[in-house]
């Protein structure tokens, strides 16, 4: 702002002195000043906008970054109730997948032990040996136990569970919709988030506080 | 226009200029030179260093499914010292609610499905500020208990080990405790399966959130290797049932069934090696303390009349015998004044070397064996592998208890021609017939397949095959167990459709006191024998009853039947290659 005063007079003299060289010049040619000052006006103007709008980015950015940083831990809380949410998934799938568990659910479900399979020369089409009927006695034994670690009552997520509300009512497609968005008739601001996720405490403020969770 | 400054101006310019290289100083003092080591200290308090632990490597079967993994976990802990009572917001009265630390305890218990008594103990320990209320807590009910928001109450994040198929594979695969792996590949492979910790260096404000223009280092963590094992689980799961299944018809002290694969480019690999109890990983202590190692070779026995294949071997090798060559047999000899009788009463019979190892005589067999030096068989069974401990690479060796001749007393000269008088691991005896199966070449055992690194790369575990005996030997000895199963010894062990030898064996238990007292019984058998693919064994272990009453080999068809149609390998209509086991046209005389 110091400038100004100083600045002022030096272009009103150059213009005085250039004149200076012909004596016949008239005295309305100081007349320019008037539009110089409006210009001077101009840049102020011009610069305190500005700089106004640098600060104005600056403070932006600031604000910007450090809700970013909030957003940040907030989604990183949100990756790992993920990540522990598929690995329990996994697991359970792992569980189910097992010889024993594999062999049980068959057992449940009425199968017994494969009786010798046919076979056949495909170079001759001749049928080797014949298959045979598997008999109704042959159940499999069940000496190896069912891993300790696992108890079905434990089963962490029911996708099922979440799918029922579903409008479609095919699992696919109504588990990806559940999943993406809360249930309808379920619109309470603090499981939107997430399912899993607790509910944001705010204090009686606005913004919820940072949980750092290292 | 040079306007001289007055007096007090310059005054006052000198004092403002002269505070203002106070102030410089002070500042270079404080920042630059920091004496006290306050900016050292604040950076040391922004900074926080958060260590990233690696993965622990997976174990995964043979064709990767999944035997050991790892799961993350909480251990949950408080510090006494800031547990009590304390108040929450209740969201449908709007305001403060009380919390009594019993509260507190219930609730814990409640969700950790503890008693609350002792929850409340760990709470109010007294002269401590640690003190473990749960371990290896799911994130679910780490996040409920986070909820809680009880003051003092931490959780400390951990890694658990999981093993999805429980006792399936159990013993190889080894456990970890509280202090590190235990026992199996856990503990012989921990090296590569642990990984290198990374570490993150970052600042944090006051208000715990990072900022986010400062300091940020991160050294990533490099995981474990992976493991993956020779195993096959589903074939692994199958022989567990079946040999649980005989030991139990038995009531059997132990039984092991072994599947070793002789597929081209997976010779020697080990599919399954079945006890008939396995720990379970996860609780290890359930199981007796016998069944939490690998059977298959922490415990040695005579291989019995199995071990007559290396005198039959070696005699074919020697060149002393052909397997048509003709023998008088009688039920007893005597050698060296020693008496050596055969199993049971029986006429004399005019047999070939394929009939005496058919039916499994062992006077027939000293006949055959003693035309070769003591020292000769010696070397054949040294060459074996008796003698020498077995390592497969699960940090378990194998034991063979063989001693040299200028040790043998006076009836084990005899004895070791039919699998009496040494000892050998049931890893021993599938050797063995490993190197018969295939053209006389030993191919090392081995349970691991391949080291994974994390990004895929395989670095596959190899050994040098050896030769020991010849083709010829091999293929000889093939014809001689096909003559086992087809007439002789073992006739339980055909299955439509392809060719299969074996040999069974039955030798004396030595008890604790000195004597014998019980018996091991086993049979190995190799199929189809026109291009042999699966060794399969089957040993018990003091089956109760009497001897003569056990047959193993329908547990042996069991096996091999699955391991054959797993991998698809087809029935073929090749004649038999068995010798007559009797010379002349008769076959059929009485045992």
């Amino acid at each position: 702002m110091s400038v100004h005063p100083l600045a002022d007079p030096q272009p009103a003299e150059r213009s005085a002195g250039r004149r200076a060289g012909s004596p016949n010049s008239p005295a309305p040619n100081l007349r320019a000043l008037p539009t110089v000052r409006r210009r001077q006006k101009g840049l102020i103007a011009g610069v305190l906008v500005l700089l106004i709008a640098a600060l104005a980015a600056v403070l932006a950015t600031n604000i910007y970054v450090a809700n970013s940083q909030y957003d940040v831990v907030q989604m990183t809380n949100e990756h790992r109730d993920l990540v522990h949410q598929n690995q329990a998934l996994t697991q359970q799938v792992q569980f189910l997948e097992s010889p024993q568990a594999l062999s049980n659910s068959a057992v449940t479900l009425g199968m017994v032990m494969p009786a010798p399979a046919g076979t056949i020369d495909l170079s001759t089409g001749e049928i080797v040996s014949s298959a045979e009927v598997a008999s109704s006695s042959e159940v499999p034994s069940s000496f190896v136990s069912a891993p300790t670690s696992w108890q079905p009552e434990q089963t962490p997520v029911d996708v099922a569970e979440q799918t029922e509300t579903s409008a479609s009512g095919l699992l696919g497609a109504g588990a990806l919709h559940t999943l993406s968005q809360p249930p309808a008739g379920e619109n309470s601001p603090g499981t939107a988030t997430g399912g899993t996720s607790p509910a944001i405490e705010l204090n009686g403020g606005t913004i919820p506080a940072p949980q750092v969770t290292d | 226009m040079a306007r001289t400054l007055s007096l007090r101006m310059r005054i006052g310019l000198a004092i403002v200029l002269a505070l203002l290289v106070v102030l410089g100083g002070r500042l270079f003092h404080i920042q630059g030179l920091d004496p006290a080591g306050h900016a050292h200290q604040a950076i040391s308090n922004r900074l926080h260093t958060v260590e990233l632990p690696a993965a622990r490597g997976d174990i995964v079967d043979t064709q990767g499914r999944l035997l050991a993994g790892s799961a993350d976990r909480y251990d949950i802990v408080a510090d006494p010292r800031l547990t009590g009572d304390y108040t929450v917001p209740d969201e449908e009265m709007g305001m403060q609610r009380p919390v009594t630390v019993e509260q507190t305890a219930e609730e814990l218990a409640l969700l950790l499905e503890a008693d609350a008594e002792d929850v409340l103990e760990s709470l109010t320990a007294e002269n401590t500020h640690y003190s473990t209320i749960a371990r290896n807590v799911t994130p679910e009910v780490h996040q409920r208990i986070m909820e809680l928001r009880a003051p003092g109450v931490y959780a400390e994040p951990v890694s658990e080990r999981t093993y999805p198929s429980g006792p399936v594979a159990g013993s190889i695969i080894g456990f970890v405790g509280s202090d590190g792996p235990l026992e199996g590949l856990e503990a012989e492979a921990n090296e590569a399966l642990t990984g290198e910790p990374g570490e993150r260096i970052y600042e944090v404000g006051a208000d715990g959130v990072r900022i986010p223009t400062a300091t940020y280092e991160e050294i990533p963590a490099e995981d474990g290797q992976d493991l993956r094992l020779t195993i096959d689980q589903d074939i692994q799961w199958f022989a567990q049932e079946a040999i649980a299944e005989k030991t139990n018809e038995y009531n059997a002290q132990w039984g092991n069934a072994t599947v070793v694969d002789l597929r081209e480019g997976r010779e020697g690999e080990i599919l399954a090696m079945a006890d008939s109890e396995t720990v379970d990983p996860s609780d290890p202590a359930a199981t007796d303390e016998l069944f939490r190692r690998p059977l298959a070779l922490t415990q040695d026995f005579e291989p019995g009349s199995g071990g007559k294949s290396v005198t039959f071997a070696a005699a074919l090798e020697e060149g002393v015998v052909e397997p048509e060559s003709e023998f008088h047999v009688p039920y007893r000899i005597t050698v060296n004044g020693e008496s050596i009788r055969n199993a049971r009463t029986h006429a004399d019979y005019d047999m070939t070397a394929a009939g005496i190892y058919a039916r499994s005589y062992n006077t027939g067999t000293l006949m055959i064996g003693n035309r070769m030096e003591e020292q000769t068989r010696y070397d054949y069974l040294r060459k074996v592998g008796y003698g020498e401990p077995m390592d497969i690479g699960l940090g378990v060796d194998g034991q063979s208890i063989l001693r040299p001749p200028e040790e043998w007393d006076r009836r084990q000269p005899l004895t070791t021609q039919f699998g009496q008088g040494y000892t050998g691991s049931v890893l021993h005896n599938v050797q063995l017939y490993q190197m018969l199966a295939q053209d006389g070449v030993k191919h090392p055992l081995r349970i691991v397949d391949a080291h994974l690194d994390p990004d895929g790369e395989e670095h596959l575990v190899t050994s040098e095959p050896e030769r020991i005996f010849s083709s010829n030997t091999s293929q000889e000895m093939l014809k001689l167990m096909e003559g086992v199963v087809d007439y002789g010894s073992a006739m339980g062990a055909q299955i439509d459709g392809y060719r299969v030898g074996g040999k069974s064996g039955t030798a004396e238990a030595a008890g604790a006191s000195g004597g014998f007292d019980g018996y091991t019984v086993n049979f190995i058998g190799v199929a189809p024998l026109d291009d042999p693919q699966f060794v399969v064994s089957i040993t018990v272990h003091r089956p109760a009853g009497q001897f003569g009453d056990w047959d193993l080999t329908n547990t042996f068809t069991d096996i091999m039947t699955h391991a054959l149609t797993s991998y698809d390998v087809p029935p073929s209509e090749e004649e038999s290659g068995a010798y007559d086991g009797f010379v002349g046209e008769r076959q059929d005389y009485p045992w």
